[in-house]
């Protein structure tokens, strides 16, 4: 009886994605499926459409079209533009100049935005021609901007971060902001080293150095951009709001930038409005179906039975931790990040719990790894806006992306082997 | 029939923005409130939490008429062209049969329980049927969507 239902639910969702249904409604068909083995077939449709409105009924979750919203109205706010200014004027001088510029840009606009599509498209809409035009090939270009702008999700405020909290049973999500500091600047330095060895083999051209005053007016210029963080983190981890205000305060705080920069008018209010509630819906969608998979599954006891079946395989931490990283690895292939943290934490978290991993350390490694999904074929969402905006296909940018992957792995090794690089921050704010 | 589509694509788009603006209303009332005031305001958490219910529901019915949902056509384009338009029709009658049966039947049917068992939310004292309401609407809107899509 449990195998027949693991195989329904499997089955049913690989077919249905396979064929091209949406993956939000092949989550809620296959878990639909499942139920009806053992409920009436009403209780079975009402619990679904019950579990998805449940789904999203928490506070905790209003951060997510909030960070969404604030993330538009920087992308229309002319934000993006001053931060490639300012990681211009630091790091220009060094080999494969641009390229580096576009991580560091990529990796900022992606803390702020907390989205990789947003990162990826304003940043190398701006910073692709550019390279172009200095004698960069454009896959490699690509790239660069298509893995980098995942690294965004790591470092806070991040929405999955929010996502895997929720997920985890209350993981304190300051905790987990801070967590993500370290593991993502990490991904950042290696994604940049392996750029500028490319870059330095290939001959690419070196920008000039910036003077002071360069830097300094850059600096100034990003500065109210960069204030939006300390406000947003700050106020979280000392405690004096939430992520769902912290992240109705950005809204604000971003809405006001816009006007002072004069880019956001009453005019495109309402179009920036509508643009963010069809980001959400889509996630908020994914979610609500996530959460009635994830409830199905611990009725039907699934995660138990994995995770019994997991620990019976080996009790070697190394192991166990290899084991997880692969399966995660192959499930990004295939599956959004949201869903993934939504229906694979339940499953793998009480068995890194029972060999010592710290939740707030495997939220990171689940994170920094999906990441890596995100930029594969063939669902790869950051990549298709990736080549989107570089104009480009995915057979003609697997080449170079082939060693920014080598990086991103060997980041995850890091992080997933050496537990400091996570908790240490944390830790330091007593958590 | 391409301009009902039209007409009710523009009254979504109107609920989205107004719901999504009254979430961010509501939250920042409640930090304004609990910062400046001696009496943080209660109601606000709840109606924030049932406008994203709104949002999340309603939307997915309008970013079902875009066509916009995540999915992957790699493997569907690897067949020829009769037997995609065969997996078309499936995929089609799959998201169909799901608003109808889940969405539509199951949402009703929930509706009707909790007007039978007189649930109120605690502190707007609104009646849950209400929030849930939504449900059976979105699954009538991406029937009618499905419906009335152009055949591509």
């Amino acid at each position: 009886m449990e195998a027949l239902t693991v195989f329904i639910l499997v089955i049913s969702f690989f077919l249905l994605i396979g064929i091209g249904t949406p993956v939000a409604w092949s989550i809620a068909i296959s878990s639909l499926l499942t139920l009806l083995i053992n409920l009436s077939s009403l209780a079975a449709l009402t619990t679904i459409a019950q579990r998805m409105a449940t789904g999203l009924d928490s506070f905790t979750l209003l951060a997510i079209p909030f960070f969404i919203l604030s993330g538009q109205l920087m992308t229309h706010g002319g934000i993006a533009e001053r931060l490639i200014r300012f990681a211009k004027s630091l790091i220009g001088t060094l080999p494969g100049g641009l390229a580096l510029i576009n991580i560091i840009s990529a990796t900022m606009m992606g803390a702020i935005a907390g989205s990789a599509m947003a990162s990826a498209s304003a940043i190398g809409g701006i910073l692709g021609p550019e390279m172009e035009k200095e004698g960069y090939d454009k896959e490699y270009g690509a790239a660069v901007n298509i893995t980098s702008s995942t690294i965004g999700l790591v470092i806070p405020p991040s929405n999955i971060l929010i996502v895997y909290s929720l997920a985890s049973g209350g993981v304190s999500i300051a905790a987990l902001f801070l967590a993500g500091y370290l593991p993502g600047m990490l991904t950042c330095f290696f994604l940049m080293l392996v750029a500028s060895i490319w870059a330095k083999r290939k001959g690419y051209p070196i920008s000039q150095r910036s003077s002071i005053k360069e830097i300094f007016s850059s600096l100034i210029s990003a500065l109210p951009s960069l204030f939006l963080l300390f406000i947003v983190i700050g106020g979280i981890v000392a405690g004096f709001f939430t992520a769902t205000e912290a992240s109705a305060i950005a809204v604000l705080y971003t809405l006001i930038l816009g006007v002072i920069y004069k880019q956001i008018k009453f005019k495109n209010l309402s179009k920036i409005f509508l643009e963010s509630s069809k980001t959400s819906a889509i996630v908020l969608l994914l979610i609500a179906c996530s959460m009635s998979m994830s409830w199905v599954m611990s009725y039907e006891n699934i995660p138990q039975n994995l995770s019994d079946f997991l620990v019976g395989i080996s009790d070697n931490k190394i192991i166990i931790l290899l084991m997880i990283n692969l399966i995660l690895l192959f499930v990004g292939i295939f599956m959004d990040m949201t869903p993934a943290v939504l229906i694979f934490t339940p499953i793998f978290l009480p068995v890194v719990k029972s060999i010592g991993i710290d939740p707030i350390q495997f939220g990171i490694i689940m994170v920094v790894n999906l990441c890596i999904g995100l930029c594969t074929p063939p669902v790869g969402s950051v990549l298709f806006v990736g080549i989107g905006v570089a104009k480009t296909s995915i057979e003609k940018v697997i080449k170079p992306l082939l060693p920014l992957f080598i990086a991103m792995i060997l980041a995850l090794g890091l992080i997933t082997y050496f537990p400091q690089i996570t908790l240490w921050l944390p830790e330091k704010f007593g958590f | 029939m391409k301009k009902i589509r039209v007409k009710v694509n523009k009254i979504i788009e109107g609920f989205l923005v107004l719901i999504l603006g009254g979430m961010v209303i509501n939250v920042i009332w409640q930090v304004f409130t609990r910062f400046f005031t001696s009496n943080p305001s209660a109601f606000t958490n709840e109606l924030a939490r049932y406008l994203m219910i709104w949002l999340g529901v309603l939307g997915a019915a309008y970013i079902s008429g875009k066509n916009e949902h995540v999915k992957i056509n790699f493997f569907a384009q690897k067949f020829n062209e009769s037997i995609q338009k065969f997996i078309n029709r499936f995929v089609l009658f799959s998201i169909i049969s799901f608003a109808l049966f889940v969405m539509f039947i199951g949402g009703i049917h929930l509706v009707f329980i909790t007007t039978k068992l007189e649930q109120y939310s605690p502190s707007l004292q609104i009646p849950i049927a209400l929030v849930y309401s939504i449900i059976p609407i979105s699954g009538l809107l991406i029937i009618f969507y499905k419906v009335t899509q152009k055949k591509s």
